[in-house]
């Protein structure tokens, strides 16, 4: 084990460089007023104080919890039944569908996004389609639909894996126990899948929850920068406006809420487990 | 429910029956599984579906827990069609074989799960399911998780978790079969036990007889999706209906005999009086004794004579092997030399190989192969190798003429390096003995081996059996026939050059006989019965 310890050491030196540091960096400059060097620091909480006195900006971040919440909960929902699906499939199919399942992310996130564009704008696929039952056209581009799309399409492939492991994990005995005891198909599921594939639930909402409440580029290109998510305005703050104090602070306090956020489902998780047991 | 349970038996109203298999055939995969199954389960009865593990009695089970359901065929339940009823409609219950507890629920929980479907008042469940844990003596372990218990007591839950919803039969999926040998025996104990106490019918699967015949009133007897035979324990065991339900149950000698007449059986060239009778005058029968009981008298006491072969301590008795007749056997002569490996010093390397036998067949086997030079070389036991790392090295050609006729054929064996040793392929009649009355046909060659390979051999009876190629096969069937036994008289350690007998001999007629003393392998013996311990059957039609 020894030797193999002291292989570590280039990648600790990486991490501390790459990782570690820019972190430091970060709160460092939400901690200090604009325009000073390393040399003439000021301290000052101004960053913070300005982010919750303004309400736009609480607005934003409201808007960004609710949108991913929606996102989440939509993957749930759309994708359980594909991952129930997939679970109970014989081995080669399994394989087949995961494969169909994660296709789409081999393709840059960019790329995808952009064929969005092109079916949902004004004269897009969607519209033409309509235009010749005469109906539409209807607005879809720079909408919080088209955003809260963008974003299911491309995350839920993370919530479906996540519940398709927990259930191949389950023993198919225990649906027959199920029946055998009397409940009917829809009871075994209330009662017995769906509490057995609870893990794989919050490991996918955990998955997918994390990078919309972050997300800035989908929004960027489906929201045409008129629906602003707290990710957009952090890029704003750091690419445009060139205030990396500010942009620092509203990413700090980001990653405390998603650190709270995850913090709650593991206790979540962890009570679920505990009463199996203790129970 | 459990006031009629406690009547005695003589009072009891003639016995119902429950359940009625009409007819069951399954198929998977266009194999039949299951070969019309016709079969009746009475009230309160322990059923046992017998036989070894793809016979079909877990799928019978399952058709009649409705998890599967059969190609054709009925199964009536207290005189109701529910050959395509879904389990959760059904009056049984299933304790599963590897008891499919919910991982996510504690053991009140589990046992609980039936009534919560049927949303029982709360007050109820707690009454039913603690009464339930009491019955299975798990009265303190309600809150307990279901992996924090043992496999005896995860069984004892997943029988509570059945019971509890009052169901008329209880279906039983080799329940015992995770548990270690001491726990088994008092599960089945208990399960008897809650069986009598709550008194329903148990439908139990397993492939072990001993299991069967403690806990059983009626087992049935399964093999290749047929029954057997279905009776009482007693039944199946004193009056097996052939030689596979003989075999099945219990340890068994079984020897082919002719009927000669009613009450009068002929075995061992000998009559002997039994208490059968109804079989066609001199018709082929299997006779079926029972190793306890035989008896060891002195030869002359004996209804037959052999030689103890064997006795094995079994803890309450010894399980003595007597041989009274012979197997088949043939006689090789085995020549050894002192040849030395040849040694080739420039190249580094030694090798050696010896004359051997083989007969027009096997020329003709040769001629017709792809590959005769492996032949050869297994024959002429060649082999080359290293002598400083003593690694073997591939021969790389090999020289030879094959003819029919008899003669010696000289053959040349080559590596690489260009190391040569030239044997005798000597070609003459085969050596072969057929032997009518065991239906057996042995077969082995004359070999010739120097000294030193036969002190090295780790497995000299194997490797005797391979020199001289002893091969035995059944007449009928042509199956290769284990050879038992290899007899020689030389000392391998210090064998001379010159030539000895090699004897190899199949298994003879052996009987298996219990008793309570030792007796002394070797020992001429004499073996006695009484006419009611044969049981005679007729030969299964194949």
């Amino acid at each position: 084990m020894k030797q193999f310890r002291r292989m570590t050491y280039p990648y600790i030196v990486w991490a501390l460089i790459l990782i570690v540091a820019p972190l430091l960096l970060i709160v460092l400059y939400a901690f200090t007023t604009k325009g000073n060097d390393v040399v003439t620091t000021k301290f000052t909480f101004d960053n913070f104080v300005r982010f919750f006195s303004d309400t736009l900006f609480l607005k934003v971040l409201i808007r960004s919890l609710r949108v991913a919440a929606i996102t989440t909960l939509a993957c749930l929902l759309l994708g359980y039944y594909p991952a129930y699906y997939i679970a109970r499939c014989s081995e080669t199919f399994k394989m087949k569908w995961v494969l169909i399942i994660t296709f789409p992310t081999w393709i840059n996130l960019l790329v995808r996004t952009y064929a969005w564009i092109g079916i949902l704008q004004d004269d897009g696929i969607i519209n033409t389609m309509l235009g010749w039952i005469g109906l539409g056209p209807f607005k879809m581009m720079y909408t919080e639909f088209a955003v809260i799309l963008g974003m299911i399409y491309n995350f839920i492939p993370f919530m479906i894996l996540q519940i398709y492991t927990s259930l191949t994990k389950m023993d198919m005995s225990l649906l027959e126990a199920s029946s055998d005891l009397g409940a009917d198909k829809f009871q075994s599921f209330l009662r017995v899948t769906l509490p057995l594939s609870l893990p794989g639930i919050i490991s996918g909402i955990t998955l997918v929850f994390l990078p919309a409440v972050s997300s800035f580029c989908i929004p960027n290109m489906l929201g045409g920068g008129q629906y602003m998510l707290v990710g957009n305005v952090i890029e704003q703050y750091f690419l445009s406006s060139g205030d990396w104090n500010f942009g620092s602070a509203i990413s700090m306090i980001m990653a405390v809420i998603i650190i709270l956020s995850m913090y709650i489902t593991k206790k979540v998780d962890v009570t679920e487990k505990g009463e199996a047991k203790r129970a | 429910m459990s006031s009629e349970l406690n009547i005695p038996n003589e009072n009891r109203p003639a016995p119902k029956k429950l359940i009625q298999f009409r007819n069951i055939v399954k198929k998977f995969d266009g194999q039949l599984v299951l070969r019309g199954i016709n079969l009746d389960i009475y009230e309160n009865e322990f059923v046992t579906l017998l036989g070894p593990s793809g016979c079909g009695k877990t799928t019978l089970l399952r058709i009649l827990g409705g998890f599967l359901a059969p190609d054709e065929g009925e199964v009536i339940f207290d005189g109701e069609d529910i050959t395509y009823l879904p389990p959760y409609k059904r009056d049984l219950n299933t304790v599963f074989q590897k008891y499919a507890l919910f991982p996510h629920m504690n053991v009140f929980d589990n046992v609980a799960f039936g009534l919560k479907i049927k949303k029982e008042p709360k007050d109820i469940i707690y009454q039913k399911v603690t009464r339930m844990l009491k019955l299975v003596g798990l009265e303190d372990f309600g809150k307990r998780a279901v992996h924090e218990m043992s496999g005896g007591q995860q069984q004892r839950v997943a029988i509570a978790r059945a019971l509890v919803n009052e169901p008329k039969v209880l279906l039983l999926d080799e329940p015992l079969g995770a548990l270690d040998a001491k726990l088994r025996k008092g599960m089945q104990r208990e399960l008897k036990k809650i069986q009598k106490e709550v008194g329903i019918t148990f439908i139990f699967v397993t492939h072990d007889q001993e299991e069967a015949l403690t806990m059983s009133d009626k087992i049935v007897i399964m093999k290749d999706g047929n029954i057997q035979q279905i009776g009482s324990p007693t039944d199946i065991y004193n009056e097996p209906v052939n030689r596979y339900v003989a075999n099945f149950i219990g340890e068994s000698n079984i020897v082919d005999g002719v009927m000669i007449k009613d009450y009068k059986v002929m075995f061992e060239d000998r009559q002997f009086d039994c208490v059968d009778a109804g079989f066609g005058t001199n018709e082929k029968v299997d006779v079926v004794i029972r190793p306890e009981d035989l008896d060891i008298v002195p030869v002359k006491q004996g209804k037959l004579r052999g030689i103890v072969r064997s006795t094995l301590f079994k803890g309450v008795h010894y399980e003595t092997v007597v041989e009274t007749k012979a197997g088949t056997s043939i006689t090789v002569e085995m020549i050894v030399s002192e040849d030395k490996p040849v040694v080739n010093a420039a190249a580094g390397e030694m090798m050696s190989a010896n004359d051997f036998y083989v007969d027009a067949d096997d020329v003709a086997q040769m001629l017709e192969s792809v590959n005769p030079d492996a032949f050869i070389i297994d024959r002429a036991d060649a082999q080359a190798w290293d002598p400083e790392s003593d690694e073997r090295i591939s021969i790389s050609r090999l020289d030879y003429t094959l003819s029919k006729e008899n003669g010696r054929y000289p053959v040349t064996f080559f590596t690489a390096a260009g190391t040569s040793v030239t044997v005798d392929m000597i070609v003459q009649e085969p050596n072969r003995f057929v032997a009518e009355e065991h239906g057996e046909e042995i077969y082995a060659v004359n070999f010739f081996k120097k000294a030193d390979e036969i002190a090295e051999s780790i497995a000299l009876e194997t490797d005797l059996k391979i020199w001289a190629n002893a091969q035995a096969f059944d007449l009928e069937d042509g199956n290769p026939v284990e050879i038992v036994d290899v007899e020689y008289n030389f000392d391998p350690e210090k064998v001379t050059p010159g030539t000895y007998p090699v004897t190899f001999k199949t298994r003879g007629y052996e009987y298996r006989v219990d008793t309570t003393k030792e007796t002394e392998v070797g020992a001429v013996v004499g073996l006695t019965f009484d006419p009611e311990d044969l049981h005679i059957m007729e030969k299964d039609r194949v």
